[in-house]
């Protein structure tokens, strides 16, 4: 872990408490002894029994007067923003309205109650699965997202909106930490579904390699950017790559390779349980190579305690342990 | 834990292992244990003269085969750059093969090479990456390491030619791949004519084009990596271009679909190169060292290097034909 400032705030807010990053965040928070308030329509039950419950829901169109209230009567130092939809819904416009409208009301009421600093979730997704894209991405690198993934394409309008928001208000220090997927005992998402289906269908032809991050290092990072790291935008990735072949071989997974076009037809089949979303993207990200270079973010912010590899044996292990159990 | 769980533990895992072992055993049934082998062989004997489960292997392997359809079998780890050093060791007799007999490469200037990562530059011929192939085995014969080379974005996009090509060691080319491995030690082949210099007509072919925009300068500068020009000589007559199909080949994403003396006549056979004879010859190193710090930002000096590498490769390229005596060597 990279030296953390002296001043570490004494009371910080967390938004999305029921989602992963941000119950497991408050909690670890919590145990160290600061004063933890999860924001969110209701008291998620698998919260943490120190962390202390604020309801607010970022869907009311005074979100931001409501969280401004709350941070300068408690005294918030700092916000980790993470009510995002862990993956979209058919409801486009609810997502963005989740997305996009909700994380301005968060740094409305930053810049309102003058809290010192904002830690927002992004994704390595916002960089785009494109052909032409070199082997590891850069923060600099153009946010290019893709067009038909539409959670994408709201992420890349918050970052942007962020860095406006960054140079309106230089007394608030903003951390954007990028992740790719994100897997590891506890995840339930559309991508920790997909790699559990009995036979994984993927994209002909392509062997792109892949890059994790494990689920406690995403909440090492956030904790590390709210007690003192360095504000500015981290990729937050797990150190190496291995290709998709390797990673459905260590898990001893049988695969379907499809041709693209196919693919992009069925792909209801691995979002089919929750989602209606036709994620045409997503065989794009296993086409292509999207791997970012995540050398800033180890040094801000420490490197991760599990390489790709290492997340990727966590997370079949796990899933092996429920299935016989 | 106890002194006294021990054994009761021992005893568990000990129970939990011969366990494992059943499991093994009976999924890898083809190599049946020796107590068990006799009587399976009696009943054989006596069984109905088509036992279905003969079939069950070769139906297994077919099965296995189609699930990986489009993939390597083999799930190796490989580099950052997804290099598989298993692959490239697969591939080595054969690259052996058309290196010393098929093309009879002969190498000049290649001891004179410093120590480190080079940034190897060399005029591009052909549509297939032969070339990079050849100079990156040529490299790793003399050095020990083998450089990667890059491929352009046509190539890198086309689905199973990108695995492959990234499992021996291809990065597609721009230039932060290439910074990234002269700063991780790492020698790089690269063609600064690109596109331009796959698609020059049969009777300009060895005339090197224009090199880019300075990019190869720029990352010897920033990587501070020795620029070492190279000429190819023979990788050009190997697909002797007649024509160029730009109709069809737009629709495959390609820049144009080759007519060569073979292909596509002979279809995926006229794809194989001919066996013309082959020098690599390897120029002086660029001391860039030498150079001010603020070069970087100084464009028409970056353009006046960029230029007077292009002339040295064409020198290079010229002084190999002349030291060969027919296309056919």
């Amino acid at each position: 872990m990279a030296s953390l400032r002296s001043s570490e705030p004494a009371v910080v807010a967390v938004t999305g408490p029921m989602g992963e990053p941000g119950g497991a965040l408050a909690a670890r928070l919590a145990a160290r002894g600061v004063r933890v308030l999860a924001l969110g329509p209701e008291r998620p039950e698998s919260l943490a029994a120190e962390v202390e419950f604020r309801p607010l829901d970022l869907l009311e169109p005074a979100a931001h007067e409501r969280l401004a209230e709350l941070c300068s009567k408690e005294g918030v130092e700092a916000i980790a923003h993470t009510a995002f939809r862990s993956e979209p819904t058919p409801d486009r416009e609810l997502d963005r309205e989740l997305d996009v409208i909700g994380s301005l009301h968060v740094m409305n009421a930053c810049a309102a109650a003058k809290v010192a600093r904002l830690v927002v979730a992004s994704s390595t997704l916002v960089y785009g699965p494109w052909p032409d894209n070199p082997n590891f991405l850069d923060e600099e690198h153009p946010l290019r997202g893709h067009p038909e993934a539409h959670a994408v394409q709201d992420r890349i309008e918050v970052e942007h909106e962020l860095e406006r928001f960054r140079a309106r208000h230089p007394g608030v220090e903003v951390s954007v930490l990028r992740c790719p997927w994100v897997l590891g005992p506890r995840s339930d998402t559309s991508v920790s579904r997909y790699f559990s289906l009995p036979v994984v269908p993927v994209p002909m032809g392509y062997d792109p390699l892949l890059q994790l991050l494990h689920e406690d290092d995403r909440v090492d990072a956030f904790e590390a950017a709210l007690l003192g790291g360095p504000a500015g935008v981290y990729n937050v990735v797990a150190p190496g790559v291995l290709p998709l072949s390797t990673l459905l071989r260590l898990a001893g997974q049988r695969s379907l390779p499809l041709p693209a076009a196919l693919l992009d037809r069925l792909a209801y089949i691995p979002s089919r349980s929750r989602t209606g979303d036709p994620p045409a993207a997503f065989y794009d990200y296993l086409r292509h190579l999207w791997v970012a270079d995540g050398s800033r973010g180890w040094e801000a912010l420490g490197t991760p305690s599990y390489s790709t590899k290492e997340t990727w044996m966590s997370f079949v292990s796990a899933r092996r342990m429920r299935r016989y159990r | 834990m106890s002194e006294s769980a021990t054994p009761a533990r021992d005893a568990e895992l000990r129970e939990a292992l011969a366990g494992l072992r059943r499991e093994i055993r009976s999924r890898f049934a083809s190599e049946p244990e020796t107590a068990s082998a006799a009587p399976s062989r009696q009943r054989r004997a006596d069984a109905p003269r088509f036992d279905l489960s003969r079939l069950e292997k070769p139906l297994r392997s077919i099965r296995q085969r189609a699930a990986t359809l489009g993939m390597r079998e083999h799930a190796h780890e490989t580099d950052d750059f997804g290099m598989d050093p298993e692959a490239v060791e697969a591939l080595r007799p054969w690259l052996d093969r058309l290196y010393d007999r098929y093309w009879r490469v002969e190498v000049e200037g290649l001891e004179a090479l410093p120590e480190g990562p080079l940034l190897l530059v060399a005029n591009r011929s052909g549509l297939l990456p032969w070339d990079g192939l050849m100079i990156a085995h040529a490299v790793e014969r003399a050095r020990g390491a083998r450089p990667r080379f890059a491929v352009a974005d046509w190539l890198m996009a086309q689905p199973f030619a990108q695995p492959r090509l990234a499992r021996i060691g291809a990065v597609r080319a721009c230039p932060e791949n290439a910074l990234r491995l002269l700063r991780s030690g790492r020698s790089v082949v690269a063609f600064p004519e690109g596109a331009r210099g796959a698609t020059k007509p049969f009777r300009e072919r060895y005339r090197v084009q224009r090199f880019g925009r300075g990019g190869a300068v720029r990352v010897a500068l920033e990587g501070g990596a020795p620029l070492v020009p190279v000429g190819v000589v023979g990788a050009e007559e190997a697909h002797p271009i007649l024509y160029k199909a730009t109709g069809p080949a737009r629709a495959l994403g390609l820049p144009f679909l080759p007519v060569t003396p073979s292909f596509p006549w002979f279809g995926p056979l006229g794809a194989l190169p001919l066996p013309t004879k082959w020098r690599i010859h390897f120029g002086e190193p660029f001391a860039l060292g030498q150079l001010r710090p603020d070069a970087l930002g100084d464009e028409l000096l970056l353009s006046r290097l960029s230029d007077e590498l292009r002339v040295c490769v064409q020198e290079l390229v010229d002084e190999a034909l002349r030291a060969r005596p027919s296309v056919w060597g």
